[in-house]
This record gives C-alpha cells, structure tokens and sequence, in this order.
C-alpha cells in the first residue's frame, strides 16, 4: 500500500473488485446486528410478556424472582436476553457515536466509556443471575 | 444507495482505520424512511439506556427486602406511564427491525417499502394499546 492512498479507498476499492469479498468486522458487526435482533424480538417480547402483561409488575417481587430463577432454563433464558441485548445496543450506540460525535478525542472518549460501563454491567448482571 | 448519495464525500474522521460513516443524520432525505430510522435509533437509543438501569435494579434482588422496595416503585402510576413507553419503543423497533432483516434479505421488498413501514406502525399500535392497557388497568381501577 502506497502511503498516499488511505486504507479506506483500498478497502473500498477491494469491495469492489475482489470477487470473494473478505469479511470485514462491519459486515460482521452487520450480520450480529441482524440475528441477535432476530432472537430479540422473542426474548424481549416474551420477557416483557411475562412481567407485565400476563403478571402485573408489582407482582414480580423477590419471592417471583426466585421462584423463576429456580428452574435453571429460566436463568439461560434471562442471561441470553442480557448478553444480546447489551451487545445489540453496544453495537447500535457504537453506530449512533461514528455518526453524531465528530472530534476524534470525544469519540475515542465515548467510545472507550461506553465500552467500559457495558462491560462492567454485564460482569455485573452476569454475577446476579448465576449466584442468586 | 451510495455512502455519499450525490453529496461531496464525508470529510475524514477519527482513527484513521475507523470504518466508513453511515449516511449521517438525512440519509433518506426526509421521506418515509427517514422517519423509520429516526424512530429505529430514538426507541434503541432508549431501550438501552433502560436495560443499563434494569441491571442494577435486578441485581438488588440478593437483598429480598431492598429488592422489594425499590421494586414496589414500578406499580407508581408514572413508572406505568413510564412502561407504557418503554412497550412501545420495544415493539416498534422489534417490527421495524424486521422490516429492515426483510428488505436486507429480500432487496424485491423494496418495492412494498411504505406499505410495509405503514404495517409496522399499525401493528405497533395493534400490539401496543392492548399491552398499555393491561399496564394500566390496576391504575384505571384504583389500587396503584
């Protein structure tokens, strides 16, 4: 690569001629996006069935939690809609920062922080379900 | 559609290995879509920023009573409110979501693409002010 050209032109310009494209972390960041919204339509949607529709909220206290999170299934069911969910969002406001925070520093900023603050909720939440 | 869309090109930013921009704010310049993708960021945007909340009042539940305390202050009349919007944002981006999977995968639905943004936004409502209801009804009838 000449240094005059960026890489972005080169990544573009392989796009366009190479036939067997390489996937780029885009195309997969696109891929997740598409099949983690897909499963989360029913985890949500069915999560928030559950603790709002068919129970009303103030009935979902402590004795309802631990009776749900008695059957281990339920567990893997509450921890996937954590995993995907975070990891959904992460890449949406990841896409949101790329386009509105400008200044390369605030990026990098925003970036390194909402990295961080995800991570650590997911520690976090991760701990909650498997050690209650 | 192309990245620049007739516009000049977007001047560089960031990183330099930083990937293409999106579009940027008007990628639909005003039409229909343009409001879908208002609509998809605004309720996402919001959806996570109260998942990052959800967690840490979910993890009080290793303390019962704290746990039910805090809890009881959802059945509040505006944290219904609250809900009802959270129910709405939820559902509306998980069928505009599929209206965007459909027209990634099948380009031909392109075609029907006011059509299907208008069944979104009916079958939000179909979907939603049933759900809202049920949210609401211990406040409609008076124990809250």
């Amino acid at each position: 690569m000449s240094p005059v050209r960026s890489e972005r032109a080169d990544a573009l310009q392989a796009r366009a001629t190479s036939p067997r494209r390489r996937r780029s972390f885009e195309t997969w960041s696109w891929f997740f996006m598409r099949l983690s919204g897909l499963a989360l339509v029913f985890l949500a949607l069915i999560h928030f069935t559950i603790t709002h529709i068919a129970n009303d909220v103030v009935t979902t206290n402590h004795a309802f939690v631990a009776e749900r999170w008695d059957n281990p299934l339920w567990r893997l069911f509450d921890w996937s809609l954590l995993a995907l969910a975070l990891a959904h969002g992460l890449t949406g406001l990841r896409r949101i920062i790329h386009d509105y925070v400008r200044r390369p520093a605030m990026r990098r900023m925003a970036l390194i922080a909402m990295v961080g603050v995800s991570g650590a909720l997911f520690a976090w939440g991760t701990f909650t379900i498997v050690t209650f | 559609m192309s990245v620049t869309d007739g516009r000049p090109p977007a001047r560089p930013v960031g990183p330099e290995r930083s990937h293409e921009r999106s579009p940027g704010r008007r990628p639909y310049r005003g039409r229909t879509g343009q409001w879908a993708f208002v609509g998809h960021r605004v309720s996402g945007f919001l959806v996570f920023f109260f998942l990052l909340l959800h967690i840490v009042d979910v993890s009080l539940v290793r303390w019962p009573a704290t746990y039910d305390d805090v809890h009881a202050v959802y059945g509040n009349v505006v944290l219904r409110l609250f809900e009802v919007g959270l129910l709405f944002a939820l559902v509306f981006h998980s069928l505009n979501g599929l209206r965007i999977v459909a027209v990634d995968f099948f380009p031909g639905a392109v075609k029907n693409e006011r059509r299907l943004l208008s069944a979104v936004v009916v079958m939000t409502l179909l979907l939603g002010i049933p759900g809202a209801w049920m949210i609401m009804l211990p406040f409609v009838r008076g124990h809250f």
